[in-house]
């Protein structure tokens, strides 16, 4: 086996690469999930407001879930070659289900009397929407982000494969020239990266979840 | 304040209310009552427009409600659920004071409406306007539920069996607590209910419905006393005889033996007396059993080390009934002045009974369930 003075040094001299790939990475996952996250909230709310169709959505995006991130990056590249931008738009896609479904949920799921108080005060859509729906929904709805982000850090490596860059590219390198720490090199890192995020967002969620939505300490 | 003209709501060819005709009076406590699936519910939401009538019109002081803006109308109404519906994402303060801000008021007003509301029905703002729904009580939420509805004080209050899933004593101390606030506030009140007791107990006039339709209207007392028909002689039930029965005389409710003792009896020999009876108060009575006045625990614990004799301590001011008075005049006394319990006396001033609270629940019982379960 390797010993750990070797791996300081390969480290070292793997160091700027590394860096670099960490780089790519995280800014291809944000960047899907930012934007998986500012499509999925509205268009689950959306939702909310429109029983059919909200089967119809929900079905699609569950189909999409289920074909494999291998055979979805290739079936881009004739559309879309190859790089970053394919990349981001499969992890995109992939992000939206998760937080598109907690979204509608935990809005459909809003106890029907707090609903009908609402309106009985005089809330008008928009208010209730802010005032009862979002807040209550939060939690589950992190819980959608945090779930797609963990999925996403880690499926970017998978980007590798249509020369997007990310920790993926050592893996992919350290198969090819049978190195099984350059595979380490990368895999480690992205592990990781995907439960720093999930930390991160746990972290979000507690933070922004209201007192009186939190049983025993725990986020719902 | 309001008017109900020719009110139908149909669901799926059901006329759940059926041309109803109805005025609210401004003031008024108006209970709306009857089986489940009479339209009690629905005819108190089409007020606020939670529910929309498919025929016939709703006034509020003259305007026709089908041509105000729903959202500005609710502002304007107050509105209790069962579930009461607290959110529970806001704190206290924020739930009470939910309309106010919709009204887009200052947060110092708000703030200070929601201290008095609070103080209003007991709660101490300090201790509760920044905690959580679920860190309250099922009353006091339902009592929060109850100030939310308050808050803009709003002249139509609209509830929806807001105490109905309370438990017994919780929610006979908040129809108490609610009584006395409406005495204040002379608020015009809509209350749907299908519990009698809550009905006799709170409203200024029932209406009393089946199949949508109003079977009969007026105080109270009319409903009980001339049942427009079967149905409503049923729905009342027992509680119909209740103003034909006579109550006994304190002689059938009292207690025949109460504890005395002599004046010139040690104060020592009373607290033991008191200790091995498990009574707080002592009667005194001379060697004729004449009754001459009272000693409590309270007078004996003041004042056991500087009294020596019973006499020292006597309390002469306690009002007493005669015997072969009616049991309610013993009655009357002990609720006006707040006594747990009135002597009876004999025309030669003898004391031969005591009317306790205990007798007064037992009398009350008998007539409500018969004397089956009194005793």
């Amino acid at each position: 086996m390797v010993s750990v003075l070797d791996w300081g040094g390969f480290i070292a001299a793997n160091f700027d690469r590394l860096l670099l790939a960490t780089r790519q990475h995280l800014s291809i996952a944000l960047t899907a999930v930012v934007l998986g996250t500012s499509v999925a909230v509205p268009l689950g709310i959306y939702l909310t407001r429109r029983e059919g169709l909200a089967r119809i959505v929900l079905a699609v995006t569950g189909i999409i879930q289920t074909i494999p991130s291998l055979a979805f990056f290739g079936l881009t590249i004739p559309f879309l070659g190859l790089g970053v931008l394919p990349a981001t738009l499969v992890l995109f896609l992939y992000s939206i289900l998760p937080i598109l479904r907690n979204t509608y949920t935990g809005i459909k799921e809003v106890d029907p009397a707090l609903i009908e108080a609402g309106k009985g005060m005089g809330m008008d859509s928009v208010e209730l929407l802010l005032m009862v729906e979002l807040p209550i929904a939060l939690p589950l709805i992190l819980a959608g982000v945090r779930i797609s982000t963990m999925y996403i850090v880690s499926w970017t490596t998978v980007a590798a494969m249509i020369g997007a860059g990310g920790l993926g590219t050592l893996v992919l390198g350290g198969i090819a020239v049978y190195d099984a720490r350059l595979i380490v090199l990368g895999v480690v890192p992205a592990a990781t990266l995907a439960l720093l995020a999930g930390r991160v967002i746990i972290w979000l969620e507690k933070r922004l979840t209201p007192r009186g939505l939190l049983r025993d300490g725990q986020v719902a | 304040m309001l008017r109900f003209e020719q009110v139908t709501k149909i669901y799926s060819g059901q006329r759940v209310v059926d041309c109803l005709d109805l005025e609210v009076k401004k003031g008024e406590f108006l209970v709306l009552i009857g089986p489940s699936g009479c339209g009690k519910t629905t005819t108190l939401k089409m007020i606020n427009r939670l529910i929309e009538p498919s025929e016939g019109k709703i006034y509020m002081n003259g305007t026709d409600i089908s041509r105000l803006d729903p959202v500005q109308l609710r502002r304007q109404i107050g509105y209790v659920i069962q579930q009461v519906g607290l959110f529970p994402n806001m704190t206290i303060q924020q739930n009470v004071d939910v309309v106010l801000r919709l009204l887009k008021r200052p947060l110092q007003e708000r703030q200070e409406r929601v201290r008095e509301l609070l103080a209003m029905v007991g709660m101490d703002p300090a201790l509760y306007a920044e905690r959580y729904p679920n860190e309250l009580s099922g009353g006091q939420q339902q009592r929060i539920g109850v100030l939310r509805a308050l808050a803009a004080d709003p002249p139509l209050i609209l509830m929806d069996e807001p105490f109905g899933a309370l438990d017994p004593i919780t929610r006979e101390s908040l129809q108490d607590e609610f009584k006395r606030l409406q005495e204040k506030l002379h608020k015009t009140i809509v209350f749907v209910t299908h519990d009698m007791d809550e009905a006799l107990k709170l409203a200024d006039r029932i209406v009393l419905m089946k199949d949508g339709r109003i079977v009969q209207a007026g105080p109270p007392e009319e409903l009980l006393r001339h049942p427009a028909n079967d149905f409503v002689a049923f729905f009342f039930g027992k509680k119909r005889k209740e103003n034909e029965i006579y109550l006994e005389t304190v002689d059938e409710v009292m207690n025949p033996a109460p504890v005395t003792i002599r004046p010139e009896q040690g104060v020592a020999e009373g607290v033991e007396l008191m200790r091995r009876r498990h009574v707080d108060s002592l009667f005194v009575v001379d060697k004729e059993e004449r009754f001459l006045g009272q000693v409590t625990i309270e007078s004996l614990n003041r004042e056991h080390l500087r009294a020596h004799q019973i006499i020292e301590l006597l309390d002469t001011n306690v009002p007493t009934v005669l015997a072969g008075s009616k049991a309610e005049t013993a009655f009357r006394i002990m609720t006006e002045q707040r006594l747990k319990y009135v002597p009876v006396v004999d025309t030669e001033g003898r004391l031969v009974g005591l009317v306790t609270r205990t007798s007064m629940v037992n009398a009350l019982a008998s007539v409500v369930w018969g004397d089956g379960i009194s005793a």
